[in-house]
């Protein structure tokens, strides 16, 4: 044994050495997964792949229309990248903040950092790096799509692209500047208790932002003559010379076309006030990180709930048609959904940007397009449902089983059929999802005037979707269960997790090829008020699919579940 | 808050709470706690769940800051003068933290270099712990894959590596076989013997009756018993073990006298 230290004088390491722990992990865990589960990089690599085709003919689709016209395309290219970098702002500043609380004040690993020998701000600035390392998915996902879209309408591609990555490089860093001390407040001042709610709060602030933007864009309705000066003087805000994002939107505007000189003002002015952000909110939050640390570990708040008793016959009575032992475990599964707003704030987001959406759905005047629109319309709406829903089941619904791992044998010493564990959690899934996706679409039936008949279609395949999907997320959980792994994101996307979003992705695409054709047949027959019975022979058997679809998932995990020993 | 004037320059001295208080909220954890303790003893901190050992714990190694009161690590006051006070300890928490992505001996390396151990030391350190603690099979596969029992071991080794001056454990034998349970009781001794101060907190009574040279008992906050084993008997008036001591001083009805 060496003598014990007495050296007082103490010369702590910087970054560095901390970034470079950082990307060895990152390189030990690209080795494995890429040698554990090659499809999940594969189906990644696709998703990745489609979302960019997607939305690289989304923006090519905007850019050519605007291209069409000269003076229209003059006003709107910087209003349309105004929004587009207003939005990115406002929702990295909220995924900084999520990923930077989560990263220095509830994870292990900052505690752990904080009682080495290193700085608070070395801390803090490795995980400011880190949380602006993950928000660079924006770069990827949206980004590049968008940089080859306005590429091609430019003559300059090769000074434009790198310029375009400057200043998207550039940016990133000021949201996430404004994370990090949002991150730091919420942990400073918030009440514990207060805290998750605050994560839905600011879900639904973030929200709210978007769509008080985006409604403006209505206003062209309303205004008879003078909707374009109305337009413009509403949408100024978007270019006010105090937001980031418009000084990269005229940064951009100058690189489309080749006026060098205004560009690399506009780079530099990003990149100064990037520096000057991140510097300052490091500094502020490592100088101020104790008192956050020390009331996000221990604070307390006082947030009162329903006793267990009555909350139970609350949640009890939604489960009224279950079997009492079975019935437990879906109020039980219920109530800790319901207490994680982490969990139901996602959905509550997704499903309420959809109601959003279909409530102003008037003001789109879709009886006014063309009768293929009309048709299409729907279709989306049902895809858009289907999609979320296949996330939602994904992310929350498979790993069910697992998290119930380490109760496993307790599970398996309850008087009850293992069977019934899995329709515990079915019921469970299938009340969250019916309530909210079916909900949705008989929205969405009302506010296009669908007639009464092919309403009840809408729904009777939207119910059989929650079937299947649901069906598909419990069955496969407990086929391909991860019962050691505790943290729920990892259990959704280990090679279990992947399988299931494959399938349930696939499943929503069949059924919507189905819904579709059907619906086109119909079109082109004239069957909207009276479908025949072939068409009633198609709706059956989409749904059926559906429904066979989780029904076999599920005996497939009942099975397997039996087998194994607790 | 603590007052920040407080002096611990006295280098002798291991660890040095003084008055230190702590609460949340309304709830006292720490109550007017002073406990110092000299380099070269092994002090095990005993109470029930939600005494206040890991709030003390979190105190020492600069996690939280005390109310009321100061903590002193090796004559630095943790609240004005942390990043020298940290450097002579070593913290091993109840749930080990290790990286799950690298392997053993990746994080062996990284914790090297952050306390600034040279190469010939940290090779010549992790050889020599990896022959005591027999986890030359695992070492090289990543820690997501260990046991309990493993990681504890690697995280063990990891706060040895930079030889430390003050070593502060959080129930250190759960999940150690009884080879390597003894192995670390063997290494806390060694270490004392050596001028480190080695601090534990444990529910198992046994380790703290057999390594211990003091003992402090927590209820409720306040220390209601410290010295000795023998001092600890003789305060309860008769021959008795450590674990009867432990219930007689911490049952519900027990009038402190302290």
């Amino acid at each position: 044994m060496n003598g014990v230290s007495e050296s007082t004088v103490f010369e702590p390491v910087g970054v560095a050495t901390l970034l470079r722990a950082k990307g060895r992990a990152l390189v030990n865990h690209g080795r494995a997964v890429l040698a554990e589960s090659p499809v999940k990089v594969l189906a990644t690599i696709g998703f990745v792949l489609l979302i960019w085709a997607g939305l690289y003919g989304l923006f090519r689709e905007v850019f050519y229309l605007f291209e069409a016209n000269h003076l229209v395309g003059a006003v709107a290219i910087p209003l349309v990248f105004g929004f587009f970098f207003v939005a990115l702002l406002v929702l990295l500043t909220f995924s900084n903040a999520i990923l930077a609380y989560s990263s220095l004040f509830s994870r292990d690993e900052a505690a752990y950092l904080l009682t080495a020998p290193l700085s608070p701000r070395t801390v803090v600035a490795v995980k400011y790096l880190e949380v602006l390392f993950f928000s660079s998915w924006s770069l990827i996902l949206l980004g590049l799509p968008l940089m080859l879209a306005v590429a091609r309408s430019t003559g300059e591609p090769r000074v434009f692209c790198p310029l375009f990555v400057a200043f998207f490089l550039s940016f990133v860093p000021i949201p996430g500047a404004a994370g990090l001390i949002t991150a730091w407040f919420t942990a400073r001042f918030l009440p514990r208790n207060l805290r998750k709610s605050a994560v839905a709060v600011l879900s639904v602030g973030a929200l709210i932002a978007v769509v008080w933007g985006l409604r403006a864009i209505h206003l062209i309705e309303d205004e008879g003559g003078n909707w374009l000066d109305t337009f413009l003087f509403r949408m100024d805000f978007v270019q006010s010379a105090l937001l980031p994002s418009s000084w990269i939107t005229k940064g951009i505007d100058h690189a489309m076309h080749a006026r060098l000189h205004p560009a690399f003002m506009y780079l530099l002015l990003t990149v100064a006030n990037t520096l000057f952000l991140s510097w300052l909110a490091v500094v502020f939050t490592a100088d101020r990180l104790f008192p956050a640390l020390d009331r996000a570990s221990t604070g307390r708040g006082g947030a009162a709930r329903l006793p267990a008793k009555a909350s139970g016959g609350a949640l009890g009575a939604v489960f009224f048609y279950l079997p009492r032992s079975v019935k437990l475990i879906a109020v039980k599964d219920l109530r800790t959904y319901l207490r994680d707003p982490l969990q139901w704030s996602q959905l509550a987001i997704l499903f309420g940007l959809m109601g959003l959406y279909l409530l102003n759905m008037p003001r789109f005047q879709v009886e006014f397009f063309s009768e293929r629109w009309a048709l299409l319309v729907p279709m989306l709406n049902f895809g858009a449902v289907g999609f979320i829903l296949a996330t939602f089941t994904s992310r929350f619904v498979f790993p069910l089983v697992s998290l119930e791992g380490h109760q496993f044998w307790l599970i398996g010493l309850l008087p009850m059929e293992r069977r019934d564990l899995l329709w515990a959690k079915f019921a469970f899934a299938m009340t969250v999802s019916v309530v909210v996706s079916v909900g949705a679409m008989a929205l969405a039936t009302i506010v296009l005037k669908i007639v009464f008949v092919w309403a009840v279609v809408h729904l009777a395949i939207t119910f059989a979707t929650c079937v299947g999907l649901c069906g598909l997320s419990v069955g496969i959980g407990a086929r391909m269960p991860m019962f050691k792994q505790r943290n729920t994101a990892r259990i959704a996307s280990g090679f279990g997790g992947t399988v299931n979003l494959i399938a349930s992705v696939a499943l929503v695409i069949v059924v919507l090829a189905g819904f579709g054709a059907l619906s086109w047949r119909a079109y082109e027959k004239q069957l909207q008020t009276s479908p025949d019975v072939f068409t009633w022979l198609g709706v059956v058997g989409v749904i059926v699919l559906a429904c066979s679809a989780g029904m076999s998932a599920m005996r497939m995990g009942v099975t397997h579940l039996n087998r194994l020993e607790a | 808050m603590a007052d920040e004037t407080d002096a611990h320059t006295d280098g002798a001295v291991a660890i040095d709470l003084r008055q230190v208080t702590r609460r949340f909220g309304d709830k006292v954890a720490v109550n007017d706690l002073s406990l110092s303790i000299p380099r070269g003893e092994l002090f095990a901190f005993l109470g029930p769940n939600g005494a206040g050992k890991t709030t003390t714990i979190k105190m020492i190694v600069g996690l939280l800051r005390p109310t009321a009161g100061s903590v002193g690590v090796c004559g630095h006051c943790m609240s004005v003068d942390g990043l020298p006070a940290r450097a002579q300890l070593a913290y091993v928490p109840d749930q080990p933290f290790l990286y799950d992505k690298l392997t053993g001996l990746e994080f062996l390396y990284f914790v090297a270099e952050m306390y600034r151990v040279s190469d010939a030391d940290r090779d010549r350190a992790i050889a020599e712990l990896t022959a005591r603690f027999d986890m030359a099979e695992f070492l090289d596969h990543l820690t997501e894959t260990y046991s309990h029992g493993m990681k504890q071991k690697v995280v063990l080794a990891a706060a040895l590596l930079h030889d430390p001056a003050v070593l502060i454990v959080d129930e250190p034998m759960v999940g150690l076989d009884p080879r390597t349970a003894r192995q670390v009781k063997n290494i806390f001794v060694e270490r004392t013997r050596h001028g480190g101060a080695v601090f534990i907190t444990t529910h198992t009574l046994e380790v703290a009756e057999a390594v211990a040279d003091r003992i402090g008992i927590i209820h409720e906050g306040r220390l209601i018993a410290l010295g000795t084993l023998d001092d600890l008997r003789t305060r309860a008036r008769r021959q008795q073990s450590l674990e009867d001591i432990f219930l007689q001083l911490t049952e519900p009805e027990h009038e402190w006298g302290v």
